[in-house]
């Protein structure tokens, strides 16, 4: 019913009604955040809804949406919206190559786009998308000599619609009525780690009722300040920063370039925050790094109170009991050394903030909450809107992802896989019925693929990809993911690949961590000329079967685990990179394919080899193609005996 | 680090432990010592001023002004004598004018002819400009002892006699002279860091070449950094006029600027700041503390340290760190 | 190569310029024209004279003989804060940034040249002296965002790597809104990338504001890129002088300096 809050333009009109002055999104440009309220918002999303009208677009259509955080991108969806059509918005550093697969599949004949780079992408890929027709952008440097009449600024898009308001004042509010909490809202397309992306697709309805149920939970009000710094196309940054804003009318933040989101965010100070774990890990390499170069007493004193901030930090931020004199030691670290930290971290105002997406490691997530900063978990996907499992204040560890949200029902399967029945859940993988029908079954329960169990406390633990737990040769459990998770714990290492399917013992693949080895290496005087020679080094290699030890003495403690400890492995001359397909854009391994590419090494692996030449096909920035090789040494590592067995015996 | 600098740590260590010592080993009240340690600070504000001077040439076009002193007793003088026939303030106001006038003319007459010669034959024109103020100063002002009268009482007065046994001993004068020069450092500090002329001022310190490739005109930036210089010594002559009267052995004054920007740095403001003060509470403490252990050890004399102790600092500064605390090493542009 | 703004009349004119110091002569009779919204590149073995032309251009030194024609303006001794007064700025080979100021206050001090308000205003920070400030502040920042160096706004340039001190010296000269950019070497030094970077952003300057361009480069691949049209000097003189191409085919300045082929 059009009276009802029930559609993001619905509640776009409403917050430009009950809180027309107050700020509803930011943008840092020349250095000075520029402010729109929500009554300039509501302007500016009518003005380009006309023109995009004015120029075509009618319900049901698709609106590309390709960028940085930027206002007018976040406008570009909500105009989509408002005439009944569909913002798919798309991974901004995906090749042109990339895009061709969703422009196919979305039937995408509009794009709205950040500047110059996208717009030479898209005029790539036309001759392949022949209904694409029109492109907008919004910075217009570089863009003199376009003369394709494809193109159209994001002024003259404006000014059209403006034109086309005047002349048609009740359109606007009209399309707006004319949509239903059932229609879709948006589409993200996965990118699936095995086979094309899919198009997830979302209604109104459901992101609202996600967005809702996580706003509730966490009890955000309208003077949350949020820093929308991800990628737009990730479908958590739709559900913080534009669903939720929606929803609950707090004012979010565009940061003014990749490289100065620290400083921004240390500016606007946010009160809600979500980070993947492996950006909170760059930030505690940053900090330590500083640490190390303090003088002496510095870094006593550090040591000092971070100690003591792991001892009591977690259980203060919790609301447990502890000593009197723990507690005043506290106070004096939070003045002198966690306080400051939270500031250089730009989380001096952090309520709540989330992590999700990969495992986290138990230290990190610990250092974090140690000083203060409330980081939970959560569990969801995109096609859960996000919100499944989340970690309610005072029940927060770091091994489980919390209980099922208000709302959402949550059971494990037989064979351990994970299914999830809620509000949020997406309507189906656009125009593939047989992958939807796969995903969602009769009852509507939505199959994740990921294997886990809810322990003692009703939290839900995850495992592993649930196609991916597979058992060695002898039946032990091998759940690669959770290994490589482990290995990644360490600062060292930057990302694992560990084999061992139908396997006679586990084998790993390292990548090792460029700037945290790196600076080991400078400390101990060591040489190095890039990322292959500091790899290749006995020193470096000791240092990382020091991890995988460690890693092999935890595996030991567990039953059901114990047998898939890691026996050999090697370290790899060039990181995994998602231009060479090796891994997802979200950092997510593609097991199989690294297995086929570097199959040379694997073999040697398992062969029992100490070393081996491997040459690998690579991709530069500018997309030219070229190989690199290198001579690996290959390593073991100890392995301990384990606890049940011995137990046992 | 600390094992490169061993030598500037152990003399910083030799200082501070000297600093202390009167304190530690009970030698002196407590009262006695922070007057002393006042007196001292407030001697060191006045060389910091006339330091401040020198930096402020040498920044920004590179020249030993060895005529520093001299502007300190012709602006002096100028003050003195005017205000005989109108009150001080204006007097003030209008031999503020007379430096900027008195900038201009050694620009132009001085400086700019001299542009391209080697350091030396600008030392010696500033030497030369030394005598010329000295004895142009005495021919047009005359060459008595003349009174600057601020109205400020001039008696000592006692203060925190409940904090410490018997009180401090504090010189009103000296107190209005420590505010007035902070008030001066803030000001300059402002005006260096937040103005644009103030940054155009601080971009020629830093390359002649590439300030007036975008267009700063270093002759009137000379200008400019020697009436601001001419003012810094007017304020100096002032305060120290006030205390001591104006006289011939003020200029003398300016010889003990030369330890203080050694120890500071040529090029470095704070440095001229924090260099004053070390020079002037060294000087009374070692006056007053040291001179009669001295005495007493060595069974000499006495008395007289305070002439040459700023000296052997500065001597003990430049075997051990030239450049001074804050100043930058001397590197050559090829 | 195309360009938005056609190639005008001769914008900068040197005639007959000799320049020596003490026995040692650094240029001889040298003559060539600049015209407007061109890319000229100055190119030559080391000790050619390019960097010694480009200083007698903004008058660092004064020539013994000839002349310099700047926008109809005859002269021959000029300082070099007046050429910047009259519409040339330049960057140095050896970067010369005012290494204690911030990447914001270097740029800032290009725009004095164009600041009105008198000096008490300025101290006082008001009125017109305030708003002069914000406007300069503006155009800084937009020449900031133009060079994507808006990371680094606060930092000291002294701690910035090469690549970037050379992109400050660059925004310094552009704050100054020229009408010729002389760039010395702008590229030395710099890798692959940050070289791609700076062809990028000299373009777009050319492109985009018009600005005439003088540069001396040593990377051939550069200048046959980006230029309009190649001045060649050795020992001082001028020996060849038109396209990129007649250039790299003229006899004369392969002997001298290009090797067999290039």
């Amino acid at each position: 019913m059009a009276g009802e809050l029930d559609t993001f333009p619905r509640l776009l009109l409403h917050h430009a009604q009950v809180r027309p002055d107050r700020p509803a999104i930011r943008e840092k440009d020349l250095g000075i955040w520029q402010t729109w309220t929500w009554r300039e918002v509501e302007g500016e999303v009518r003005a380009l809804a006309c023109g995009l009208a004015a120029q075509g677009f009618k319900r049901g259509m698709s609106l590309a949406i390709i960028g940085e955080n930027r206002p007018r991108l976040y406008w570009a969806m909500a105009a989509a919206q408002s005439l009944g059509g569909i913002p798919v918005p798309i991974y901004q550093d995906a090749v042109a190559q990339e895009m061709v697969y969703v422009f196919h599949n979305a039937d995408i004949e509009y794009a709205l786009v950040e500047d110059q780079e996208q717009v030479d992408k898209l005029l790539e890929i036309m001759p392949q998308c022949p209904q694409l027709a029109h492109i907008y952008f919004d910075d217009p440097r570089g863009m003199r000599h376009y003369a394709q009449t494809a193109l159209m600024s994001f002024d003259n898009l404006q000014a059209i619609g403006r034109d086309f308001d005047g002349r048609n004042p009740e359109y606007f509010a009209d399309e707006v009525a004319k949509g239903s909490a059932t229609d879709i809202a948006s589409m993200f397309y996965t990118s699936g780690t095995t086979g094309s992306p899919k198009g997830v697709t979302h209604t109104h309805q459901a992101l609202i009722a996600a967005g809702r149920a996580g706003a509730e939970m966490e009890g955000l009000d309208p003077s949350d300040e949020v820093l929308a710094y991800l990628p737009m196309a990730w479908i958590g940054q739709n559900i913080f920063s534009y669903t939720q804003s929606y929803v609950v009318g707090f004012c979010i933040s565009c940061p003014e370039s990749a490289e100065t989101v620290g400083t921004d965010m240390r500016e606007i100070g946010p009160t809600y925050y979500f980070a993947p774990p492996r950006v909170l890990e760059a930030l505690l390499t940053q900090v330590s790094i500083r640490i190390q170069d303090l003088w002496w007493g510095g870094r006593k004193a550090y040591a000092f109170f971070m100690d003591l901030a792991r001892r009591v930090g977690g259980k203060i931020l919790d609301g447990r009991p502890v000593p009197l004199a723990d507690r005043l030691l506290y106070l004096l670290g939070n003045a002198f050394m966690y306080g400051p930290l939270r500031n250089v971290l730009g989380m001096s105002r952090v309520k709540v903030a989330y992590t999700a997406g990969e495992a986290i490691g138990p230290d990190l997530f610990v250092f974090f909450r140690s000083i203060g900063i409330n980081l939970k978990q959560l569990y969801g996907s995109t096609e859960t809107a996000v919100f499944v499992c989340v970690q309610p204040n005072g029940q927060v560890k770091s091994d489980t992802v919390g209980p099922p949200v208000k709302g959402v029902e949550v059971k494990v399967a037989e064979s351990g896989e994970i299914l999830i029945r809620s509000p949020g859940l997406f309507s189906e993988y656009h125009k593939n019925p047989e992958a939807t029908a796969e995903a969602k079954d009769a009852e509507g329960w939505f199959h994740t693929g990921d294997a886990g169990y809810f322990d003692k406390d009703r939290h839900l633990k995850i495992i592993d990809r649930a196609k991916d737990v597979g058992r060695l040769a002898d039946g032990t459990l091998f759940a690669p993911k959770y290994l490589e998770n482990k290995l990644k714990f360490f600062p060292y290492i930057q990302e694992a690949v560990c084999f061992g399917q139908q396997r006679d013992q586990v084998c790993a693949f390292i990548n090792i961590d460029f700037e945290a080895v790196g600076n080991w290496a400078e400390r101990r005087n060591q040489a190095y000329s890039g990322y292959a020679d500091l790899g290749a080094q006995q020193s470096v290699y000791n240092l990382i079967r020091e991890c995988v030890e460690k890693v092999n003495q935890d595996l030991a403690a567990d039953p059901t685990l114990g047998g898939s400890q890691i026996h050999r492995f090697l370290v790899l001359h060039k990181e995994l990179d998602p231009d060479d397909g090796e891994i997802t854009r979200t950092r997510k391994v593609r097991r199989g394919f690294i297995a086929e590419k570097y199959a040379p090494l694997v073999d040697a692996l398992y062969g029992g080899k100490h070393e081996c030449f491997i040459e690998t096909q690579v991709r530069f920035e500018d997309g030219r193609a070229g190989s690199i090789s290198a001579t690996l040494r290959i390593a073991d590592a100890k392995t301990y005996p384990v606890e049940a067995a011995k137990k046992a015996a | 680090m600390l094992k490169k600098n061993w030598p500037v740590v152990a003399l910083i260590a030799l200082l501070v432990a000297g600093l202390v010592a009167p304190l530690a080993t009970g030698a002196s009240a407590v009262g006695f010592y922070v007057e002393v340690l006042l007196g001292g600070l407030m001697a060191g504000v006045l060389y910091s001023l006339v330091a401040l001077g020198f930096v402020l040439i040498f920044k920004a076009s590179g020249v030993f002004n060895f005529a520093q002193g001299a502007m300190v007793l012709f602006a002096a003088l100028a003050v003195a004598r005017m205000a005989e026939v109108m009150p001080w303030w204006l007097a003030a106001a209008l031999a503020v004018v007379i430096m900027v006038i008195l900038a201009w003319l050694i620009e132009r007459l001085v400086l700019r002819p001299l542009v391209n010669q080697e350091a030396i034959a600008l030392l010696m024109a500033t030497l030369g400009v030394t005598y010329f103020l000295d004895g142009f100063g005495q021919t047009v002002w005359g060459s008595d002892i003349y009174e600057i009268n601020l109205g400020i009482a001039k008696e000592p007065v006692m203060i925190l006699d409940r904090l410490f046994q018997g009180g401090i001993l504090v010189n009103k004068e000296d107190f209005v002279a420590a505010i007035a020069a902070a008030a001066l450092v803030a000001g300059l500090a402002l005006f260096f860091q937040k103005t644009p002329t103030g940054r155009a001022l601080r971009a020629v310190a830093d390359d002649h070449q590439a300030a007036q490739s975008i267009g700063i005109p270093l002759n009137r930036i000379w200008v400019i950094v020697w009436s601001v210089a001419g003012v810094v010594a007017l304020v100096a002559g002032v305060i120290w006029g006030a205390k001591l009267g104006v006289q011939f052995s003020i200029s003398q004054v300016a010889l003990k600027a030369l330890p203080v920007v050694i120890l500071g740095g040529f090029t470095s403001v704070p440095g001229a700041i924090i260099g004053g003060l070390i020079i002037g509470v060294g000087e009374k403490m070692a006056e007053v503390f040291l001179g009669p252990v001295l005495v007493k050890a060595f069974d000499l004399a006495g008395g007289g340290i305070e002439n040459w102790f700023a000296y052997m600092l500065a001597l003990l500064f430049l075997l051990v760190r030239p450049e001074g605390l804050f100043g930058e090493k001397h590197i050559d542009r090829v | 190569m195309q360009h938005a703004r056609k190639i005008g009349e001769p914008i900068l004119t040197v005639e007959g310029v000799s320049l020596a110091f003490g026995g040692v002569r650094a240029l001889q009779n040298v003559s060539f024209d600049v015209r407007e919204h061109e890319i000229r590149a100055i190119i030559g073995p080391n000790g050619a004279g390019k960097s010694s032309m480009l200083n007698v251009i903004n008058g660092v030194y004064h020539p013994q003989d000839g002349k310099i024609t700047f926008a109809g303006k005859v002269r021959q001794h000029v300082d070099p804060h007046e050429a910047a007064a009259r519409g040339i700025a330049r960057t140095f080979q050896s970067l010369a940034l005012f290494k204690g100021m911030s990447v914001l206050d270097n740029i800032m001090t290009g725009r004095n040249l164009k600041m009105r308000a008198n000096l008490l205003l300025q101290a006082l920070r008001i009125g017109p002296a305030l708003r002069e400030e914000i406007e300069h502040r503006a155009a800084v920042e937009r020449i900031i965002d133009f060079l994507e160096i808006q990371a680094y706004r606060k930092t000291p340039v002294g701690r910035l790597p090469y690549g970037l001190q050379k992109r400050v010296d660059l925004a310094r000269a552009l704050a100054l809104e020229p009408r010729v950019l002389l760039l010395d070497e702008p590229m030395a030094g710099m890798n692959v990338e940050e070289k791609q970077d700076m062809c990028r952003f000299i373009l777009d300057v050319n492109d985009q504001f018009g600005t005439t361009i003088v540069l001396i480069e040593h990377d051939m691949s550069v200048v046959m890129d980006i230029s309009d049209r190649v001045v060649v000097l050795d020992y001082g003189r001028k020996i060849a002088d038109g396209t990129p191409d007649a250039v790299r085919n003229d006899q004369a300045v392969i002997d001298a300096y290009l090797g067999v082929s290039h």
